[in-house]
């Protein structure tokens, strides 16, 4: 779902290359092919199977639907969410693009030892990664034990199983995603523009502002895109971390497939999910694409 | 012969289609496949049931695929027709799930050996009970120093933020629930007294785990001391050195059966029977009862001894008498209503 909008909005303005496209477009028939019988068709019988009215598949009608729009918990559900993904988004870019400004600003031998710290948590699996993170959050973990060494508690805080532990471990988890693209980017910005800016008299911050930021804008969008879409659909991080009773989108869509068989109600649940963010997807675009316009001006 | 570019695609095409789909190149039926549960239970099911089946069965191919059984039935009903699975294994309310949409084919009960030797509970012939799980009060004996004796117990102002539940997704979480609602009053049609009690119990919880493995990982932590759990899951626990006991409660031990079923439409229905056969032998229970598996017996045969009966019962005369089961029916029609319930009103 959202890999085709995101390869979308990282395509860019129209290349020359396309009026010499010949017959070219066939070898991308295979892997058509293949999105066409593994992603397309299960996504349709996802639309049919939410159109049931009942659990037992027996009538046709919109009952899902009006079942999850006719219930606050549910919005509540959705936007808690979606929301979720605004705020480890942000973080991620907060922390991200220092890191990645800092790799485009090194010698060599250090950006070898800086991109192996970003790519490093790819290498481990996202469980291990996650599990990491109740190590650091339990009540004997790391953070606890050193805050009470230190005096600043006088009991261990509650961390694990809370939102804040649940964002600063999904801002960990999906760091890479942001990383990677803005160096990209912030690599490719011409060191010029900046000495330009420098000796027409503007300061590091004004050229920051005026002219790196502006400048990175497609990587921070490439960014975003994919820590928001890995973040609000990170099943795993948000139930370990997340606890039991915390409910997102993802286990709210398990609970009902897995746990209560009613296949209905949880496809319906995973359209208004992806449809929702697909929005913010497009949203970004919207963003990036207001974006090109400021920098060509 | 020389080759040319479009067969040295169909050939390519060929192989790569083999290797998707691996069953295209079998001619006869497959191996059977038996659903075990994850963890300690595939372990223990790997060592002691399939030597013994494959032994009586003069070394016919099984392959194990663990699972929860509710993944088991998703995928069993996916494919009613060609299931990817000869014998299932089910807790007590996935069981009526799968006898309610007609999943699995019952048991040949008058050609087997070891069927009448189960006790009464769980001779099923839909699918017989292979052993027991048992729920109760665990707690980590560093830190609780008197063993608790009651579910009250974790109620104790002492145990503030110590406590950890699992959510109603679990039979764990949900068993525990209708334990709760029968010790205040209620019923498994009756559950408020549990959501009542819940209520109460909200300044000691430590965390709500999205699963019983999850629980396990808290005690693991330090993250909680005391919880309702299972019997089996914390022997895992011990074998690893973390410090965490057994308690069984003065009102019973939440106990609860699990069957195996044989797969209806399973191309491989004879040996899913055989495979049932040898999990209910006395001699295959007596050794998954014993170090490291402490698999608690349906069979009558089997001579209770080690932790099991330290723990658990002495005998099947005290096991008849300790044990505590819900009636999983009415669980399954309200189960639906109280999960939501959970979702919206437990917040910690």
């Amino acid at each position: 779902m959202t890999a085709a909008a995101i390869t979308a909005g990282l395509a860019g303005p129209a290349t020359a290359a396309r009026t010499r496209i010949g017959r070219e477009w066939t070898l991308a028939l295979p892997l058509a092919a293949f999105f066409a019988v593994f992603f397309v068709t299960p996504l349709l019988l996802l639309v049919a199977v939410s159109l049931f009215a009942d659990a037992e598949m027996t009538r046709f009608g919109l009952d899902q639907y009006v079942r999850f729009f006719g219930d606050a918990f549910n919005l509540a559900v959705l936007g808690s969410t979606l929301y979720l993904g605004v705020k480890v988004t942000a973080l991620t870019l907060l922390f991200g693009y220092p890191l990645a400004w800092l790799y485009t600003r090194s010698g060599p031998r250090m950006q070898s030892a800086l991109i192996l710290v970003i790519i490093l948590p790819l290498l481990t699996s996202v469980v291990v990664r996650t599990f990491a993170w109740i190590v650091i959050l339990g009540r004997d973990g790391i953070v606890n034990t050193l805050l009470l060494s230190l005096g600043l508690a006088e009991t261990p805080l509650r961390l694990l199983y809370t939102e804040g532990g649940l964002v600063a471990a999904l801002v960990q988890v999906q760091m890479p995603l942001m990383v990677l693209p803005l160096i990209t980017t912030l690599s490719r910005l011409d060191p010029n523009l900046l000495d330009a800016s420098a000796a027409l008299g503007a300061g590091p911050w004004r050229g920051f502002w005026k002219v790196t930021l502006p400048l990175s804008l497609p990587g921070i969008v490439a960014g975003c895109l994919l820590t928001y879409a890995a973040s609000v659909t990170a099943f795993i991080t948000q139930s370990l971390v997340g606890g039991g009773q915390m409910l997102f989108m993802p286990q709210y869509i398990y609970q009902q497939t897995i746990t209560l068989h009613n296949w209905p109600f949880a496809a319906a649940i995973s359209i208004v999910f992806m449809v929702s963010v697909l929005g913010v997807v497009m949203l970004f675009n919207l963003l990036g694409r207001a974006s090109k316009g400021y920098v060509h001006a | 012969m020389t080759l040319d570019r479009r067969q040295i695609l169909a050939a390519g095409l060929t192989l790569g289609a083999m290797s998707l789909f691996p069953g295209m190149s079998w001619a006869q039926a497959r191996k059977l496949v038996f659903a075990t549960f994850t963890g300690s239970w595939e372990e223990a099911h790997r060592e002691v049931i399939v030597p013994h089946f494959r032994k009586a069965t003069g070394n016919a191919d099984i392959a194990l695929d663990p699972m929860l059984s509710v993944d088991m039935i998703a995928k069993v009903s996916a494919a009613k027709a060609n299931p990817p699975i000869d014998v299932m294994l089910m807790d007590p309310g996935p069981r009526l799930t799968v006898i309610g949409q007609d999943l699995a084919a019952p048991f040949p009960v008058d050609g087997s050996k070891n069927y009448k030797d189960l006790l009464p509970v769980a001779q099923l012939p839909e699918g017989p009970g292979i052993f027991f799980q048992a729920v109760g009060i665990t707690y980590n004996p560093e830190r609780v120093k008197t063993p608790p004796t009651s579910w009250d117990d974790l109620w104790k102002p002492e145990y503030k933020g110590r406590v950890g539940i699992t959510n109603m997704n679990s039979t764990l979480g949900t068993a525990f629930m209708v334990e709760l609602a029968k010790t205040r009053g209620g019923s498994e049609n009756d559950i408020e007294p549990a959501f009542a009690a819940l209520k109460e119990l909200q300044p000691n919880l430590g965390g709500v785990a999205p699963n019983p493995g999850a629980l396990a990982t808290l005690f693991q932590q330090g993250q909680i001391d005391i919880s309702p759990g299972n019997f089996n899951a914390i022997q895992i626990l011990r074998a690893r050195g973390v410090p965490v006991e057994f308690a069984k409660p003065k009102t019973g031990t939440i106990a609860f059966l699990t069957t195996a079923h044989i797969t209806k439409n399973s191309p491989n229905a004879a040996l899913a029977a055989a495979l049932i056969e040898s999990a209910m032998a006395p001699e295959v229970q007596t050794k998954l009862m014993q170090a490291p598996f402490y698999v608690i017996p349906t069979n009558s045969k089997v001579q209770m001894d080690g932790d099991i009966a330290r723990m658990i019962a002495k005998d099947q005369e005290e096991l008849k008498a300790s044990f505590v089961f819900h009636d999983w029916s009415v669980i399954n029609k309200n189960r639906a209503a109280w999960i939501e319930r959970f979702n919206k009103e437990i917040k910690v």
